[in-house]
């Protein structure tokens, strides 16, 4: 392992849509930003999205220009496939320790020709397809990765040396090491996201056993225009799905899994996609069991009523358990809540659950801050200043903190990168607030004074 | 044309300190080296069009050097084969079809920046909504319309300038408008980033609709405590003004140099007034209390609550009748003849916080104004309130009622044809986000408080989305809570009883009991009224800031640009947007805070250059442009030199002031008027490249 040495104002860990909008709004401000993340592309759970709600942008388009903002800003430096093992505070600033994994493709040659893809014999699930597609051993992490860089999976690799072979400028290195990075920062941003939850964590649901019950993030890549098959097929057979269900809650608001929380998020992702797949899938039957339709945010509710009037079925309902047919179709065992309060059956030929967040990774592995029960960073504030956490000069911003939308958590990381450049104060070259320029009346009135304005005799006495 | 321009003379209020930069004069360069790209979009361009025929039909035509389809423009790959093609082709101008140029014509611009060329030589031809999305079904015809499209943006392209953008001199101050968490929030947070603020309320206290609350959720923290730790740390920093009482009345001026009027009401009491509470016990009107949601009545010399910011009574000049008892009961500090004062002062940015209004119940409307039994969530909290009018007793008629009945959703989600529209003809289609969580913290209160009454909540569906909130609704099934759940379209219906055991019947057809129709006699009803938009068309009328269908004031883009309203220099903080609770709150003004330094982050403002322009060797001055145009100090008459010792009046665009929107185009006689890059000349050899092939008649 070699040893590199780097001075920055802010380390921004994680670099999902949270962290990226955290570093612009502080590079716009004139601050040095590092932007780590431990994956191969920056970008986080966002640009595997299909569309998002409630203004059904592609999610590729909103996401790939903030992605590229931030790789190309003049202020920030990425490193994907860096991991942090401790950050702490050393007096003054923070010294961190970062890994630079290994990629063995030297990130400076690689032209991102993917000829090493193309040579590779081996083929893996691919885990931004949600394991649906394929890829090799040697790969770009996704169409739209930043850095358009290959690495190899070393765990995988066969040796072949194939990919040496096809590369055109050598930047496949066998030999390469982890480098064990040094930084001092002034200030620490968590971004670190959510995972969502297991897919089986209810095993009555079935989730991870039948092959066609699948996870809400894996039906968005089943929606994106690019994701593994193209369009919307049950993974079992490939069969188009004639009848679509939602279980909703299926990992929150849920004690026995330790997830009590609402996950916030889980309704309209659904309602979401279910107006995608009765696109998509016109002749389709689409069904959400749900407990309480949580459409709180702007726009959300009047989305969700559309929804209803395209012929979406929403059903108060609690499924009890789903059973695989020998044809891959499912049973469900649903008490309806409403109308005669029946226990009875459906059969779906796909079942989506819609997973709850929890906490993307434990920032207590690497950094001193309190957490709350569930594992997300805990403010001192929560009222006031809900990005701030237990020790000076570290904030987080979105689903880090909490489960969120994606609007929320863009709000979040710009409230987020204010909380540090107040810690940091003003960047070198700042203008300065101008002496002259106020209407005086204004300007002589000191602060406490001013609340009493009684009129003019005491806005002129200043 | 260009060596004849002076300087225009008399520079004035509007002109910006540092001049306007503008494009170098020079003979129109054609560009010879088009690149022209055409995006998949992933799938929503090239399921429908054939990408690969636009890009071959565009290769075709004269001046392209260049014609490439990729996946994704937007992406790192699709940016950097721009910059790469500028750097071994020597593109002039590049043309990318894909999507709506609000999308990412700033994304193309940078990438041709990158690659050394001025960002103005780009144009976006919008093959997305104006061909696939809008023919999904005709993919032939959608094609040859996107074929088309490029042509004609290849046209223009090849005419455009090179241009640099209007640099204005940018204040480091800003206003802040609205004294409640958001306005606080996002104040406090400017001035500890070295940007001056004034902060303006427009009633005579602080603290806004926060102070109202007694707990606030999920904390269960004391909330006039909570508020008046922030508002002590605003009062704390020195580059905070704040004025109470005070409204903005005019507008003028632009991102970095606003100029913007104020007028503040005297409040009528000074630090003077030792005899405050002699001086209220002696007034003679009483009108009702808004801080008490008018559960009580309040004098016209009156204080909010023990404590306020400021701790001194105020007058409300609607109601006083000048009668002079007050003043006579105090001795001094009162004045009942002091005058508004007008202010004038100058901010780079505005934030606007200025919060929500409670929905109001229709008379009649489950029962409200009916019975004084029938009361608003706000209310309740009033009366739960230890410091409030009852002492935090719940009493109706003296007595705590036995049954009470929660209604959700008055005033939010409402439906065509169920729901009668509000005052302005409007429906409120949307959630009120916060009023489930506080419903249900009201609900587990009176369950905790007094045990022996029996609390009912019938709703729709219950939001208690967020950090700490589920544990409300919980708490109040293990509370006892009975909650009853009513469908869209079929309402609650309350009934006052004369003469029955209790006072109010409320039936409602439960869904959870399998539709059955149940009749609740309760002593108090509780509507959970919803969050409105506050009226600010006036200052909605001096921005014209962009409303939304919700009647809020709407975002540039819910994730792209969610704080920042399409006025530039305009920046949303809590309520004002949407309903949010107080975290949410402060965290929008937090967020806005960082689109003002940024924005305030160097001593300049940027802005885009398309704006007017004349040509000075055809003006004859004759002013009919000044007519025209719609922005105060956008065009003007100056003296110019056109030869040596001979003066004469010629039009003069401030490229500041002027919004480009072209009015004063067509106005002109001489045809010496046009707005940078969207040329006459331009459009004419667009409409010329579209018209040059015919459309396939019935192309399918």
């Amino acid at each position: 392992m070699t040893d590199q040495r780097i001075d920055t104002d802010a380390l921004v860990v994680g670099a999902g849509i949270a962290g990226l909008q955290s570093a612009l709004d502080l590079a716009d401000r004139g601050y040095k930003v590092l932007l780590v993340e431990k994956t191969a592309s920056i970008g986080g759970k966002m640009i595997a999205l299909s569309k998002v709600f409630p203004t059904m942008d592609c999610a590729s388009c909103i996401t790939t220009p903030r992605m590229s903002s931030a790789a190309h800003h003049d202020n920030i430096t990425t490193w994907t496939y860096t991991d942090v093992d401790s950050i702490a505070p050393d007096g003054t600033a923070f010294t961190a320790h970062l890994t630079r994994k290994a990629r063995y493709v030297d990130e400076d040659l690689c032209i991102g020709c993917r000829l090493c893809e193309y040579a590779c014999p081996v083929e893996l699930p691919h885990e931004f397809e949600g394991n649906m597609g394929a890829r090799r051993a040697a790969y770009i992490p996704f169409g739209t990765a930043i850095p358009q860089k290959a690495l190899i999976d070393i765990d995988a690799c066969v040796y072949c040396g194939k990919c040496e072979k096809a590369c055109p400028t050598d930047a496949i290195d066998f030999g390469q090491e982890p480098v064990s990075v040094t930084v001092h920062a002034r200030s620490v941003v968590i971004a670190t996201g959510f995972e969502t939850t297991p897919l089986d964590a209810k095993k009555e649901y079935r989730g991870g056993v039948a092959a066609n019950v699948i996870s809400a993030l894996d039906m968005e890549r089943l929606l994106s225009p690019n994701g593994p098959y193209g369009r919307v097929l049950r993974p079992s057979d490939g069969k188009i799905p004639d009848s679509v269900a939602y279980v909703q809650c299926a990992g929150s608001r849920d004690e026995t899994l330790g997830v009590p929380y609402c996950s916030r998020v889980c309704c309209m992702y659904a309602i979401k996609q279910t107006m995608l797949l009765s696109g998509s899938l016109p002749l389709a039957d689409i069904t959400v069991y749900y407990m309480d339709i949580r459409a709180f945010g702007k726009g959300y509710e009047q989305f969700y009523q559309t929804a209803r009037s395209m012929g979406i079925n929403f059903v108060k309902a609690k499924v009890a358990r789903i059973e695989e047919e020998p044809n891959g179709d499912l049973r469900l065992r649903v008490e309806i809540i409403e109308e005669d309060g029946r226990v009875t059956e459906a059969v779906h030929d796909l079942v989506v659950l819609s997973v709850g967040l929890k906490p993307g990774d434990d920032p207590r592995r690497f950094i001193g801050v309190d957490l709350d029960q569930y594992g997300f960073v805990a403010s001192p504030e929560p009222k006031l200043d809900a990005t701030l956490t237990s020790m000076p000069g570290v904030a987080a911003a979105g689903t880090a903190i909490g489960p969120k939308d994606i609007v929320d958590s863009i709000v979040e990381a710009s409230a987020a990168a204010t909380k540090i450049a107040t810690y940091l104060g003003p960047p070198p070259n700042s203008p300065q607030v101008p002496e002259d320029g106020l209407a005086v009346d204004v300007r002589e009135i000191k602060a406490g004074d001013a609340l009493a304005v009684a009129g003019r005799s005491e806005v002129q006495r200043g | 044309m260009a060596e004849r321009r002076s300087k225009p003379k008399g520079a004035d209020k509007a002109t910006p300190a540092t001049p306007a930069t503008r494009a170098t004069p020079q003979q129109p360069v054609r560009g010879e080296k088009v690149g022209v790209y055409v995006c998949h979009c992933g799938g929503n361009i090239s399921d429908v069009v054939d990408v690969d025929r636009v890009a071959t039909e565009a290769s075709q035509l004269e001046g392209v050097a260049v014609a490439r389809h990729i996946m994704f423009m937007c992406s790192d790959e699709g940016q950097k084969a721009i910059v790469d093609d500028i750097e071994a082709l020597g593109l002039d101008r590049v043309v990318v079809a894909a999507c709506t140029p609000k999308l990412h014509e700033a994304t193309f611009r940078r990438a041709l920046q990158r690659g050394g060329m001025n960002p103005y030589l780009f144009l976006p031809a919008n093959i997305r909504e104006q061909a696939s999305w809008a023919h999904p079904h005709s993919p032939k015809a959608a094609t040859e319309k996107a074929i088309a499209l490029v042509r004609a943006a290849v046209a223009k392209a090849e005419m455009l300038e090179p241009l640099d953008k209007v640099r204005v001199a940018a204040v480091h101050r800003s206003l802040v408008i609205g004294g409640g968490v958001a306005g606080l929030r996002a104040a406090l947070d400017l001035a500890r980033q070295g940007v001056g603020v004034t902060l303006i309320e427009k009633s005579p206290f602080l603290g806004g609709r926060s102070v109202q609350l007694h707990t606030v959720f999920p904390t269960e923290d004391p909330a006039r405590p909570l508020v008046h730790r922030l508002i002590d740390e605003v009062k704390a920093e020195r580059n905070v003004s704040i004025l109470t009482n005070t409204e903005v009345v005019a507008l003028t001026g632009y991102v970095g140099d606003f100029t913007i009027t104020l007028r503040t009401t005297p409040r009528g009491v000074s630090r003077d007034l030792r005899k405050s509470a002699e001086a209220i016990a002696a007034c003679p009107v009483k009108v009702a209390n808004e801080f008490n949601d008018g559960i009580d009545e309040r004098k016209a010399i009156y204080q909010p609550y023990p404590g306020s910011e400021p701790d001194l009574p105020a007058i409300d000049w609607a109601t006083c009748t000048r009668c002079g008892d007050c003043l006579t009961a105090a001795g001094a500090g009162i004045d009942l003849n002091a005058e508004p004062v007008e202010t004038r002062i100058e901010a780079g940015a505005i934030v606007v916080a200025t919060g929500f209004d409670h929905y109001q119940p229709r008379p009649g409307e489950y029962g409200y104004a009916a019975s004084p039994r029938v009361v608003t969530l706000p209310q309740v909290h009033r009366m739960l309130d230890p410091e409030g009018p009852t002492g935090g007793r719940l009493e109706i008629d003296g007595r705590v009622p036995r049954s009470v009945a929660f209604i959700h959703c008055v005033g939010s989600r409402q439906i065509e044809g169920v729901d009668e529209p509000g005052p302005a003809g409007k429906l409120h289609e949307y959630c009120s986000r916060v009023c489930c969580t506080a419903t249900l913290q009201a609900a587990n209160e009176l369950r905790k408080k007094y045990p022996d009454t029996a609390v009912y909540d019938l709703y729709r569906d219950i939001r208690t989305y967020g950090r700490d909130q589920e544990p409300y609704y919980v708490d109040s099934s293990k509370k006892g809570v009975v909650f009853m759940r009513f469908a869209n379209e079929d309402r609650p219906k309350v009934e006052v009883v004369e003469g029955a055991n209790y006072p109010l019947k409320v039936t409602v057809t439960d869904t959870l009991t399998f539709g059955a129709e149940i009749e609740v006699p309760v002593d108090l009803v509780i509507l959970s009224v919803g969050v409105q938009p506050r009226d600010i068309s006036e200052f909605i009328d001096m921005t014209h800031a962009p409303v939304g269908a919700d009647g809020f004031l709407l975002e540039v883009h819910p994730k792209l640009r969610p704080v920042e309203s399409a006025i530039p220099g305009l920046l949303l903080a809590g309520t004002v947007q949407a309903p949010m609770d107080i975290t949410e709150s402060t965290s929008a003004a937090s967020a806005a805070a960082a689109k003002v330094t940024a924005l305030l982050a160097s001593d300049h403002v940027e802005m885009e250059p398309f704006v007017a322009k004349v040509d000075p060797s055809r003006c004859d001055g004759c002013g009919l442009c000044l007519d025209a145009c719609h922005y105060a100090g956008a065009i003007a008459l100056q003296d110019v030199e056109i030869e040596e010792g001979v003066v004469e009046k010629r039009a003069y665009v401030n490229p500041v002031a002027c919004k480009g929107c072209g009015a004063c185009v067509p106005s002109c006689p001489v045809s010496a008027l046009d707005v940078a890059s969207w040329e006459i000349d331009q459009y004419k050899a667009m409409i010329d490249a579209i018209t040059a092939q015919p459309l396939i008649a019935g192309a399918r």
